[in-house]
């Protein structure tokens, strides 16, 4: 009962279901096949219908995108080097997808001024997500070969 | 002068990289990768987001991780490199000339070699955009390379015309630098990219998509100031009166990638004139002996899992080739791209062993019968151009076939697009 709860609460805090709240068009991405999945809510926010998954796995997903939509980020960060001035890095985990932009304004801040390597940890938890910004690659400090 | 090398392989992006590790794996003793920029890799370090290697390597993975995991094999295998190297000829007899800064002219005559030298964006110039000729115009890949390795960005406010994987990647990252991207703008009806990328580069920013559309004209004298988006009809020619202004600093164009094949025409090598890339066989041997090829210089790919497949086979095979002075033929079937059936590859097969076809429809649809000879017959829910098919023949489905010349490849829709 009480995981129904705050799953329901999810749903009720999440945005984009508000603005839309008694329908809402998610497209799967499990296959190519793309489905586009209609869903309605009740007042509560809690599904009351789902049509249009042409799957079970699409009906999960389509309600985990309905909680609580997480995405791998993806960005680069600078370093002090003129001739690597970007690292690449990912987060370590999916975060939620209303994290992407508050993350990104947190990345920008952040310089690197010593060697790294691909999976090194470049922040930790960033914005409260409990996610860490990974290296994707080598790095070896300025005045290296990059 | 000219130098002994087993297996040469021509770019050092993802498809060299694997086609050099697999002939190395299957014996050949020096394999080198001539590759004309400074670094390995090809486009994989300014391929920043994940997606990659969830088939190859079951994870999923950034674009540098992906090359990392190839570069740290290729040199655990002692695989030679030639960089910042171009290959200005290549010639029937397979006899490479070389130029770099080191050693000058050079020629090489290796016992096989793999073209890997992967493909090239279609550029304003090859769509013939009406309109002014402003700065401000790039391909979707160069603004990658800007925004995610050199470290700038060109402009603030962008239009994307064509719907492929990169436009819509794009679009993405540079919403997410804080950047406004007016539109991406797709002539067809349908995007020209993945699923997932409509959803993820697209939807989840608020993106408008807008299909059947295009630009018809471009404004700005020194730099872009907009463009002018029209809906277009069945003929794909602009619709009076349902023209629109977006404003923009930057246009990108991501409207297709084409095979880079200027070293096969010099060697005389036969190309499809559907796939832009060599005709292989199944070994992925071209017309020309001893030449074999892998990757999106064959055809292009959606995901890059594939294209390291696909070089693998070409080295594998060039080893066998620079090891034995010649390799079988496979070329006793051709694939015939039936109806609905945009191109397969390879274009020929030998019927004799088990085979991987990759195909592309013309036309998406729902309930797709996907149809071989009649030796096998494959239903899909549903089927789109941008989602390359990949269907596994057993060789003993093909038995009855060897009679044949020739295999007509056929997707009927019978659901409706």
């Amino acid at each position: 009962m009480r995981e129904r709860s705050k799953s329901l609460w999810l749903i009720a805090s999440s945005r984009e279901v508000i603005k839309v709240s008694r329908r809402e068009i998610v497209i799967c991405i499990g296959c190519p096949m793309g489905c586009r999945v209609t869903v309605t809510l009740g007042k509560d926010g809690s599904v009351t219908t789902l049509k249009g998954a042409e799957c079970r796995q699409g009906q999960k997903y389509v309600l985990n995108e309905l909680k609580n939509p997480l995405r791998t980020l993806t960005a680069t960060v600078r370093t002090v080097d003129e001739d690597f001035p970007l690292l690449p890095v990912r987060s370590s985990r999916p975060v939620p997808k209303t994290l992407l932009q508050p993350i990104m304004r947190e990345t920008a801040r952040i310089r690197i001024k010593t060697p790294v390597q691909a999976g090194d940890v470049v922040a930790r938890n960033v914005q409260g997500s409990k996610a860490d910004l990974l290296a994707t690659t080598d790095w070896s400090g300025p005045g290296g070969e990059g | 002068m000219v130098s002994k090398v087993d297996v040469a392989v021509i770019g050092a992006g993802p498809a060299g990289l694997a086609a050099a590790i697999s002939a190395r794996e299957r014996g050949a003793e020096r394999v080198i990768i001539i590759e004309r920029a400074e670094r390995l890799g090809g486009l994989l370090p300014q391929c920043v987001h994940n997606g990659f290697g969830l088939l190859y390597f079951e994870k999923d993975m950034t674009g540098p991780e992906y090359e990392k995991a190839f570069v740290d094999k290729a040199n655990s295998l002692k695989v030679e490199f030639m960089l910042e190297t171009m290959v200005i000829d290549l010639n029937e007899e397979g006899m490479l000339t070389v130029v770099n800064r080191q050693q000058g002219y050079k020629k090489i005559k290796p016992g096989a070699i793999v073209l890997a030298m992967g493909c090239r964006e279609r550029p304003r110039g090859a769509l013939g955009i009406p309109g002014e000729r402003p700065a401000g115009i790039f391909t979707a890949g160069t603004c990658q390379r800007f925004v995610n390795v050199e470290g700038f960005m060109p402009g603030s406010r962008y239009v994307v015309l064509g719907s492929g994987d990169i436009g819509m990647i794009m679009a993405r990252r540079l919403t997410l630098e804080g950047a406004k991207v007016e539109a991406v703008v797709e002539i067809m009806p349908w995007p020209g990219g993945l699923i997932r990328n409509e959803v993820q580069c697209l939807h989840d920013f608020g993106i408008r998509l807008l299909l059947e559309h295009t630009i018809t004209f471009i404004h700005g004298k020194r730099r872009i100031k907009g463009v002018t988006v029209a809906k277009v009809d069945r003929d794909l020619r602009p619709i009076k009166g349902t023209e629109r202004f977006f404003p923009c600093d930057c246009l990108l164009i991501s409207a297709g990638l084409i095979p880079e094949n200027e070293l096969s025409k010099k060697a005389g090598i036969e190309l499809d004139l559907v796939t832009g890339g060599p005709v292989v066989d199944q070994n992925r041997q071209t017309s020309v002996p001893g030449i074999f090829a892998g990757g999106n210089v064959v055809q292009v790919h959606d995901l890059v899992d594939w294209v390291s497949w696909e070089a693998e086979l070409a080295g594998a095979a060039a080893a066998s080739y620079a090891d034995k002075g010649k390799i079988k033929r496979a070329d006793q079937i051709r694939m015939v791209a039936g109806e609905n059936i945009k191109y397969v590859v390879p274009q020929y097969i030998s019927g004799k062993d088990d085979v991987t076809l990759h195909l592309r429809v013309s036309r998406p649809g729902l309930r797709a019968n996907l149809k071989v000879g009649n030796i096998l017959s494959k239903r899909f829910r549903s089927v789109r151009p941008s989602e390359m098919i990949i269907l596994d023949i057993k060789a003993e489905k093909l038995r009855d076939a060897r009679t044949l010349k020739e295999l007509v490849v056929d997707c009927k829709l019978e659901g409706g697009d």
